[in-house]
């Protein structure tokens, strides 16, 4: 019980709890705030781990299965904390899933946001965004899967972060000639086909290959903005990249 | 009961069991109906057989005598509506000048139903798809296979590589999003952009952004 002082406030059984969930959960990725006080350091812990617990808590039981209690128990929080940063089980899951998003979108905006051509900075931002997918299938199996039972504002929230992804894409309308008048919903048509894909795949429990698919994807993410020529140079890089992974491991 | 019996005897002059039989029909489509809305109000998991229903005005009991559970229910409420909208699709097919007008006129079809029944829609293209993400399959099938007949298998060699679930999957996003953003209305404006998707793959870019912009 020594270091129960050395750490302020929290004990270390939960300590243990936050570095084994933190580990499950890739949270270390998160962007953090600055730490003030160290009551706001408590804080801000006690919340991250109620996130953690509720992604970990549903990855094992599903969503409706999940209980208030089952996260208070896997994050060693107390009920009063919880309702002191959460309305209730559904407003802690999307929170999780903000976080989440959150986490994703920057490192796809850090692949997309490179001194390239565009056509090699969409592929970029697929391959990081698969690769960040496939290197977190529980998380990956919740935010698509168990998103979907939440509830209609779950639905809602689903869309949104549908639209800021496609919402990266908008840079090529500069560059395709083709149809603006015509290809009004271009850039949901581009991702549409990235999100059928990576849904279905995920829908069958095929997480860990989803990189596999970059070739492809690159080439149908590129197809309404520059056309098939164009599109094919960037799927024969994927390809070559590709292989150079797949013989690297 | 007298009076049951009376009204019994009084209809048998005209059609002896059609009247109960169509009774029980118009019964089955209300719950149908209601668990639409409710579905597309509240998502599947969370709407109960109380929600059902009181949407339908009907006891628990008469949702029970058609449906053993809420999935079944549910089940039957997609399979109607997609046979709705394969019949929808054939038969505005009938008076097409062309095979290409011909997929044309089924998407624009299937649009306006979409937008006509945006509950349903919801039920089958954004419900169905998390309760059981296999159903996508299916549903696809039936659009694609539609498409071949139509558009001829193996034209312009591209049909080999053709990735059926591309198509399909741009169309069910783009669908889905503005039925999830509350825009069912505005459905029939996308027949040219669905046109575009849905031939994509199998003709090529030049000749699906025509085709789109005969649609328009």
């Amino acid at each position: 019980m020594s270091s129960s002082s050395q750490q302020g406030q929290a004990d270390p059984d939960s300590l243990a709890g936050i570095i084994e969930v933190d580990q499950d959960l890739h949270l270390w990725k998160l962007p953090r705030g600055r730490h003030g006080l160290p009551r706001e350091l408590v804080a801000r812990s006690q919340r991250e781990r109620l996130i953690a617990a509720v992604v970990r808590v549903t990855a094992e039981k599903g969503y409706r299965a999940t209980s208030v209690a089952d996260i208070l128990k896997a994050a060693g929080v107390g009920r009063e904390s919880f309702y002191r940063y959460f309305e209730n089980k559904e407003d802690c899951f999307l929170a999780a899933n903000d976080v989440l998003i959150d986490d994703l979108e920057a490192a796809v905006a850090d692949a997309y946001d490179q001194p390239r051509p565009w056509p090699a900075r969409v592929r970029g931002g697929l391959v990081a965004t698969l690769d960040w997918l496939a290197g977190n299938p529980d998380i990956t199996r919740v935010m698509m899967i168990e998103m979907g039972t939440v509830g209609p504002v779950a639905i809602l929230r689903f869309r949104q972060t549908f639209h800021r992804f496609t919402a990266m894409l908008e840079d090529g309308e500069q560059l395709s000639e083709e149809a603006p008048d015509l290809l009004t919903n271009r850039a949901s048509i581009a991702g549409g086909a990235v999100f059928a894909r990576v849904y279905e795949e995920v829908a069958i429990g095929n997480i860990e290959n989803l990189p596999q698919l970059q070739p492809q994807l690159t080439f149908e993410l590129l197809l309404p903005y520059i056309g098939e020529e164009a599109a094919a140079i960037e799927r024969d890089a994927a390809n070559e990249e590709l292989d150079r992974r797949n013989s690297a491991q | 009961m007298e009076r049951e019996a009376g009204s019994a005897r009084q209809s048998n002059v005209l059609t002896p069991s059609v009247p109960r039989d169509i009774g029980a029909r118009a019964q089955r489509q209300r719950i149908l109906d209601a668990m639409a809305i409710v579905v597309a109000e509240k998502t599947f998991s969370a709407a109960t057989i109380a929600d059902i229903v009181g949407q339908a005005s009907i006891s628990r009991a008469t949702f029970y005598k058609h449906f053993a559970d809420k999935r079944e229910c549910f089940d039957a409420a997609a399979k109607s509506f997609v046979g709705e909208l394969s019949d929808t699709a054939i038969g505005a097919q009938s008076s097409a000048e062309s095979r290409p007008d011909a997929i044309r006129q089924a998407i624009a079809a299937v649009l306006e139903q979409l937008a006509a029944k945006p509950s349903y829609a919801n039920l089958v293209l954004i419900n169905a798809p998390i309760l059981e993400p296999g159903i996508v399959t299916d549903h696809r099938e039936l659009a694609v296979e539609g498409l071949k007949a139509q558009w001829g298998a193996g034209k312009g060699g591209k049909w080999a590589g053709a990735d059926a679930r591309i198509a399909f999957g741009r169309a069910h996003v783009l669908i889905a999003d503005y039925l999830a953003g509350d825009r069912a209305d505005e459905l029939p404006e996308l027949q040219p952009e669905i046109s575009y998707v849905m031939l994509l793959p199998f003709v090529g870019n030049e000749e699906a952004l025509a085709q789109a912009r005969s649609a328009q």
